[in-house]
C-alpha cells in the first residue's frame, strides 16, 4: 500500500484510494478460470532448469525432478508463508493459548543437586483457597526419554532429585500469585546426597551413581555411554611429516530461544487430552504423554502452537507437558504452564560442556595419515539425546577430509546439572572446531596455506566416508574456492599487522538421520504427506512437519506449487494437529526439508497425474504433450489448445470427489554393519566453509569478529531468502558459542547465570558483516536437489573466528569461549615467556611455503577435476575413503592390507592407554561382574 | 521455587481501574495496582501480540510504544501508563493492510521464528516515526536493545531500510527480487 492510503471513510467501495482492492472484498473466482487475474502468467524460464529447456544453469547437471519444475516458485525468494501471521501478532505460541476457564500451573523445583526424596507433604498447599490440583511424582511413575534405549526420566521426582532445578511436584490455582505461592507451600523432605559436577569424577565409581541401570550399569560410575571406534591403519602414526595436539575445553552452552517453554492441557468432553505445546518433535512428545499418562496414543491429540525458536532445545518430551496433563486431569480444567526465563535453564538440553582432545598427523605429501579424538561430554542429570551425541562427537568429524585412519573413543557422563542434549550442530559443533584449528596449526608447521591443505585432501562426491558414510553431492571445493575469493585471501592471509586476522573453517553435517529411531525403516518410512484438493480447487496439505521458525511449512508449500504449477496462495499446510497430521518424526537433525519435501513432492506427482490424465481425456491429446503452468494444463506444442486446473480437477474428480494423494519417503539402505553404524549415517550431507575476519584488541583481549564470507553447500536452494538467512542466524549463533556465551557454574555447582543478562547472547552489534554464499552441488536424492541448511552453516564459524584470532596475535586458545579475560590472560603469558614488555610488540605469524605447497596445489587441481566429473556423474566408479592412500576401491581396504582394522571395541592391552574419555573402558559393565541380570 | 526464600503472593495488591487507550480504543480494566504493563496488556486487554521472553528488561520481545515511545512493558509499571495512548504490534496495520515495516519484515526475511518480531517491529517503527532516512548504524543502535536468536539481524535491518525507503517514497511495496508471491487478486478488470 502506498504510503498516503487513507481508506475511505463510510465509503461501500471496494477499490481504495491507491487502486487497489479493500481486504475482505476481494472476489474470488474460481482459481482454474484465473481468479482475477484471466491471463495465464508466462512460464519463468530463468527457474526452469537447462537441461529442460530453460534458463537455470545447472553446473552440477540434471537431477531426476527437473522435469517437474514449472518455474512457479522453486528457487525463488520467497517470504514465508506464515510470516504475515509473525507481523500482525497473530501467530500464537504457547503462552497465547488461552482456552476458557483455564488454571494457572506452577512447578515446584530442587534447590539441591542431588537428593533422595523422603517425603513430600502437599496439604498446605491444598488447604490453600484457589488451588484446585497438586501433584507429585507418585502419580507419574513411568519413564520416559526422548531415545527408546536411555529412557531415564519422569514426570516429577520418583525417588531422586538429580539437579538443582529438577522438578518435585505441580500446583494449579485460579491465578498466578496463588499458583506461586501454593508452590512455596509444598514442603519435600530430602536426604541429600553426594553431588558430582566435573565430568571427570563422573568417570569414577560412587556410592550412588545419578541413575542406575541395572546389569548394563558401567561399574558404578556415572557413565552413561562409552564409545569407541577405530578405522584404518594406525601402525606408523609415530613418524608422521607433521602432527597436531591439542586439548580443548568447550563449556555448555544454551538454545537461547526467544519464547520460554509454555504448555497448555485440556481434556476435552469426550476425556481426549489436547495439549497445545511449542514442539519441534511432537510425534515423541505424543508417545512420551501416552507412556506417561496410561493413555492410548490415539486418545492423546499434540497441537503444535507456532514455535518461538527451537534449535534442538524444544525437541524432547518435557515434563512440564506431563505435569500440565496431570494437573489438568486432575482439576477437570484447562492446564496451562509457562516458564520463567531461569527454568528455560533448568530443562536445558543445550551444548554438552566438553572435553576433547585430538591428535592429528600428516604424513610427507600433506595427507591426514591419522586422526584421533577423545571427548567426554557433561550430560547433566539426564540421557535426552546423549546416546547419540556420543557417537557424532567422533563421526561426524570424518569428512570433508580423506583420512588415513581414524580413532574415537567418546564418554557421557551424568552430572548435577541441567540435562545437555540437542542443540543446532548436535554433537558435532565442538570436535569440529577442535579438528579444524588442528588442521590449520599442521598446515603452519607444514608451511603450507591451510585452504589448498584442505583442497588436496577432500573426499569427492559420489564417495565414502572411513567409517562408511554414504557422501553423494559435495560442494566443499567450490565452497572453499568461493570464500577464498570473496575474502581475498591470497592478500591477506598471514600478511595483516598484528591485531587483524582471517581465519577458515568447514563444516560438515547431516542432512537428515539415516535411521528412525522409534521403528524399523523397512516397515514405516521417515515421512509422510497428504495432499487434498476439493472441488474449490485449493491444495490442502497435511504434513506433521513443525515450523519452528526455519521455514519448513514454506518449503513444503513451495515443492507442492511447484508441481502443480498452482499459485503458493492456493496451498495451505496444516501441520499442526497431530489428530490430522500423517506421523512425522518433526524437526531435528536437519532432516525436514530433506524427507518432508521429497514426501511432499511424492504426493503431488500423484496428483499431477491424476490432472494430466483427466486434461489428456479432455483435449485427446497424451499427457506426455502436456503442460502444466499457472493453473492451467495445455499441450507444449500448441499452447492454445489447453484447458483450465479447474476443468481438469472437476473431470479427475467424477467419480471419486476430492483428489487425494499420500506421499511418503524412506531412507535408501546403507552404511556399514559395525556396532554404532548408523549414527551419522545420512540419505545427504551438507558440506560448508568460512572464513572470518577479526579484530583482536592486544591490550584488552577483547575480540570483533568483523566480516565473515560463509558458503554453504545446501543441494538446492529450494528458498534462497530462508537459506540465506539460516546462515546468517548460524553464524549468530556460533559466534556466540565462540565469543561470549557460556553456562558459567560456580564453586557450589551452582548454575551463576540463568537469564539473558548474564548469558551473553550477541547483540546486533556483535554481529559481523555476513556474506551468505550458496554453493548448489544438487544432490540426487534430495528434493529439487537440496539438502540441510539450517544446522551445518554452525559449525564452521568457531574455528574460523579462532584460527583467525591465531593470524591476528599467534596465539591459540584451546578454551572456548574466548572471553576477553582469557585472551589477555594468555596474552599476558606469551609476553611473560617471549619477554615482551609492550603487547603491540606481540609477534605475528607469517607463512613462507615449503615445497610441499607445490604439490598440493597440483594435487588439488588433479582433484578438482576428478570432482567435476564425479559430480555430473561422468565418472561413476566407486569411491572409498583410502583411494588417496593407495588402496583399490573395488576391495575392502581390510583385505587389501594386514594393519587395516575396524574395531569397535579396544583390546585388553589397549584399554590402559586410552585418553580421558577412553578410560571408561576400564570400567566393566554390571553383568560381567556378576551383577544385577 | 528453588531456595528457601518465601515471600508470600497473596492476597495479591488491590485492584484498581486501568484506563489507557490501546491500539486506538479506550480500554478500562481492573488490575492489581502493582501490575506490570506486560501482564495488563496481554492478560486483560487480550493484546497477546505482546510477548514476554525474558521479563527482565533483556530480550525487547515485549516492546510497546507508550505516547509513542517504545518501553519495554515488563519494566514498565502499568499505572505509570494509565492514561496513555499505547500501540501494539496488532495496531501496526491499517485494518487488514500492513504497514510497511510489517510487509518488509516479512518480505525480506526480517521474521524467522517470529517471536521477536512484534518487539522488533515496534522499536523499528519508533525509529522510523524520528529518522525517515537512518544509517545502517542508527537502526543497529536503535534495536541494540532486541534480542533475535533466529535471523543474525541482517535481514532485519535490510527489512527495516526497505520499509524506510518505502515511507520515504522513494520505493513501492514489492515482493523481494523475484516475484514469488504472484498476487492472484490484484486489482484490474475481472
Ligand atoms: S520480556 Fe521485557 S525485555 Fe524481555
Ligand atoms: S525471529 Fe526468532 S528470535 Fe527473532
Amino acid at each position: 500500500m502506498s504510503k498516503d492510503y487513507v481508506q475511505q471513510p463510510g465509503s461501500n467501495s471496494d477499490v481504495r484510494v491507491d487502486g487497489k482492492r479493500v481486504a475482505g472484498k476481494l472476489r474470488f473466482n474460481p482459481p482454474g478460470s484465473g481468479g482475477s487475474r484471466p491471463e495465464m502468467a508466462e512460464r519463468d524460464m530463468e527457474f526452469i532448469p537447462e537441461l529442460q529447456g530453460g534458463n537455470e544453469a545447472q553446473p552440477a547437471g540434471a537431477h531426476s525432478h527437473d522435469k517437474y519444475r514449472t518455474g512457479t516458485t522453486v528457487g525463488k525468494r520467497t517470504p514465508l508463508v506464515d510470516a504475515k501471521a509473525k507481523v500482525t501478532g497473530q501467530a500464537w505460541y504457547g503462552d497465547d493459548v488461552r482456552l476458557a476457564n483455564e488454571l494457572i500451573g506452577r512447578i515446584v523445583r530442587s534447590p539441591h543437586h542431588h537428593a533422595r526424596v523422603k517425603s513430600i507433604d502437599t496439604s498446605k498447599a491444598e488447604a490453600l483457597p484457589g488451588v484446585i490440583a497438586v501433584s507429585t511424582g507418585a502419580d507419574a511413575p513411568n519413564k520416559f526419554g526422548v531415545l527408546p534405549v536411555t529412557k531415564d526420566e519422569h514426570a516429577m521426582a520418583v525417588e531422586k532429585v538429580r539437579h538443582v532445578g529438577d522438578l518435585v511436584a505441580c500446583v494449579a490455582a485460579i491465578d498466578e500469585e496463588t499458583a506461586r505461592e501454593a508452590a512455596s507451600l509444598i514442603e519435600v523432605d530430602y536426604e541429600v546426597l553426594e553431588s558430582v559436577h566435573d565430568a571427570k569424577k563422573g568417570l569414577q565409581d560412587v556410592d550412588d551413581p545419578i541413575h542406575w541401570r541395572g546389569k548394563y550399569h558401567i561399574g558404578s560410575t556415572n557413565i552413561q555411554k562409552r564409545v569407541f571406534q577405530e578405522f584404518g591403519d594406525r601402525s606408523n602414526l609415530e613418524d608422521s611429516h607433521a602432527s597436531y595436539s591439542g586439548k580443548w575445553k568447550f563449556m555448555g552452552v544454551n538454545h537461547g530461544f526467544t519464547e520460554p517453554h509454555a504448555v497448555v492441557a485440556h481434556w476435552d468432553s469426550n476425556g481426549r487430552l489436547q495439549l497445545y505445546t511449542p514442539q519441534q518433535v511432537p510425534h515423541y512428545a505424543h508417545r512420551a504423554l501416552a507412556t506417561v499418562l496410561e493413555v492410548p496414543m490415539h486418545q492423546v491429540n499434540v497441537i503444535r502452537t507456532f514455535v518461538g525458536g527451537g534449535f534442538g532445545g524444544k525437541s524432547d518430551p518435557f515434563p512440564h507437558e506431563m505435569c500440565a496433563a496431570i494437573l489438568a486431569r486432575k482439576a477437570g480444567r484447562p492446564v496451562r504452564i509457562t516458564f520463567d526465563r531461569e527454568e528455560v535453564f533448568w530443562v536445558n538440553r543445550g551444548r554438552h560442556p566438553s572435553n576433547i582432545e585430538i591428535k592429528m598427523h600428516a604424513d610427507d605429501e600433506g595427507k591426514i595419515s591419522g586422526l584421533d579424538i577423545d571427548a567426554l561430554i557433561d550430560g547433566g542429570g539426564f540421557a535426552s539425546f546423549g546416546h547419540v551425541t556420543s557417537y557424532y562427537n567422533g563421526v561426524l568429524a570424518t569428512a570433508p577430509y580423506e583420512l588415513g585412519s581414524f580413532h574415537y573413543t567418546g564418554a557421557r557422563v551424568w552430572t548435577n546439572k541441567p540435562a545437555s542434549g540437542a542443540m543446532r550442530g548436535h554433537g558435532a559443533v565442538n570436535t569440529r572446531c577442535a579438528l579444524e584449528v588442528g588442521l590449520d596449526d599442521m598446515a603452519e608447521k607444514m608451511q603450507v596455506d591451510p585452504i589448498d591443505l584442505r583442497l588436496a585432501n577432500l573426499l569427492p562426491p559420489h564417495s565414502k566416508t572411513i567409517t562408511g558414510f554414504r557422501i553423494t553431492s559435495n560442494g566443499m571445493r567450490q565452497a572453499l574456492e568461493r570464500v577464498r575469493e570473496g575474502s581475498n585471501w591470497d592478500e591477506k592471509f598471514r600478511k595483516m599487522p598484528l591485531g587483524k586476522g582471517i581465519g577458515i573453517g568447514c563444516g560438515f553435517f547431516i542432512s537428515g538421520s539415516g535411521l528412525p529411531i522409534h521403528w524399523d525403516p523397512n516397515n514405516f518410512p521417515h515421512a509422510t504427506v497428504h495432499i487434498q484438493i476439493d472441488m474449490d480447487g485449493g491444495v490442502t496439505v497435511h504434513t506433521g512437519a513443525a515450523d519452528i521458525g526455519q521455514g519448513s511449512t514454506t518449503a513444503v508449500a513451495q515443492v507442492v506449487a511447484e508441481v502443480l504449477a498452482l499459485p503458493l496462495e492456493l496451498v495451505h499446510v496444516r501441520s499442526h494437529e497431530s489428530d490430522t497430521s500423517p506421523v512425522d518424526l518433526g524437526s531435528y537433525s536437519s532432516r525436514v526439508t530433506f524427507m518432508n519435501a521429497n514426501a511432499a513432492i511424492s504426493a503431488a506427482l500423484d496428483i499431477r497425474e491424476k490432472l494430466l490424465d483427466a486434461a489428456s481425456e479432455i483435449l485427446s491429446t497424451p499427457s506426455e504433450y502436456l503442460i502444466l503452468n499457472d493453473r492451467r494444463i495445455y499441450n507444449k506444442r500448441d499452447p492454445a489448445e489447453g484447458i483450465s486446473y479447474l476443468d481438469a480437477l472437476h473431470k479427475s474428480q467424477e467419480d471419486k470427489g476430492a483428489l487425494i494423494a499420500s506421499g511418503a519417503y524412506r531412507t535408501p539402505p546403507m552404511g556399514g554393519v559395525h556396532k554404532g553404524a548408523a549414527a551419522g549415517l545420512a540419505p545427504a550431507y551438507s558440506f560448508s566453509a568460512y572464513v572470518a575476519e577479526v579484530e583482536v584488541d592486544v591490550e584488552m583481549g577483547l575480540i570483533k569478529c568483523t566480516d565473515v564470507w560463509a558458503a554453504h553447500d545446501c543441494g538446492k536452494a529450494l528458498n534462497p531468502l530462508a537459506v540465506e538467512g539460516q546462515i546468517i542466524g548460524s553464524c549468530h549463533m556460533g559466534l556466540g558459542q565462540v565469543l561470549s556465551e557460556q553456562m558459567v557454574y560456580g564453586r557450589t555447582g551452582h548454575l551463576q547465570n540463568p537469564n539473558l543478562l548474564e548469558y551473553k547472547i550477541p547483540s546486533v552489534h556483535e554481529m559481523p558483516n555476513v556474506t551468505p554464499i550458496i554453493i548448489e552441488s544438487c544432490d540426487p536424492e534430495g528434493p529439487f536437489g537440496a539438502k540441510e541448511a539450517g544446522e551445518g552453516p554452525l559449525l564452521p564459524i568457531l574455528p574460523a573466528v579462532v584460527n583467525a584470532v591465531y593470524d591476528a596475535i599467534g596465539i591459540r586458545i584451546n578454551e572456548l569461549p574466548l572471553t576477553p579475560d582469557k585472551v589477555w590472560a594468555a596474552i599476558a603469558k606469551k609476553m611473560k615467556l617471549e619477554n615482551i614488555a609492550d603487547a603491540n610488540d606481540l609477534p605475528t605469524p607469517r607463512l613462507d611455503f615449503s615445497e610441499l605447497q607445490e604439490k598440493l596445489l597440483q594435487r588439488s587441481s588433479e582433484h578438482a577435476k576428478r570432482d567435476v566429473l564425479r559430480q555430473r556423474s561422468e565418472d561413476t566408479n566407486p569411491y572409498i575413503n583410502g583411494v588417496l592412500f593407495g588402496f583399490d576401491p573395488n576391495i575392502p581396504p581390510e583385505e587389501q592390507d594386514g594393519g587395516w582394522k575396524i574395531s569397535v571395541r579396544p583390546d585388553s592391552d589397549q584399554i590402559e592407554n586410552l585418553g580421558l574419555a577412553g578410560s571408561a573402558w576400564t570400567k566393566v559393565e554390571q553383568r560381567h561382574m556378576g551383577g544385577e541380570n | 521455587m528453588v531456595g528457601e526464600e518465601h515471600v508470600s503472593m497473596i492476597p495479591a495488591a488491590p485492584s484498581k481501574v486501568w484506563s489507557a487507550e490501546v491500539n486506538g480504543q479506550p480500554q478500562e480494566v481492573l488490575s492489581p495496582s502493582n501490575a506490570i504493563l506486560l501482564d495488563v496488556l496481554r492478560d486483560k486487554v487480550g493484546c497477546l501480540g505482546v510477548k514476554r521472553g525474558c521479563d527482565m528488561g533483556t530480550c525487547g520481545c515485549c516492546a510497546v510504544l507508550v505516547d509513542g515511545e517504545p518501553r519495554l512493558s515488563c519494566l514498565t509499571m502499568a499505572q505509570d501508563a494509565n492514561g496513555c495512548s499505547i500501540t501494539t504490534v496488532e495496531g501496526l496495520a491499517d485494518g487488514a493492510h500492513l504497514a510497511p515495516i510489517q510487509q518488509c519484515f516479512a518480505d525480506h526475511g526480517g521474521s524467522q521464528c517470529g517471536f521477536c518480531t512484534p518487539g522488533f517491529l515496534i522499536t523499528s517503527q519508533a525509529l522510523l516515526d524520528k529518522n525517515p532516512n537512518p544509517s545502517d548504524e542508527q537502526v543497529a543502535c536503535a534495536i541494540e536493545g532486541n534480542l533475535c536468536r533466529c535471523t543474525g539481524y541482517q535481514q532485519i535491518i535490510e527489512s527495516i531500510q526497505a520499509a524506510a525507503a518505502i515511507n520515504r517514497g522513494e520505493s513501492d511495496l514489492a515482493a523481494p527480487s523475484s516475484d514469488a508471491h504472484p498476487d492472484p487478486h490484484p486489482s484490474g478488470p475481472d
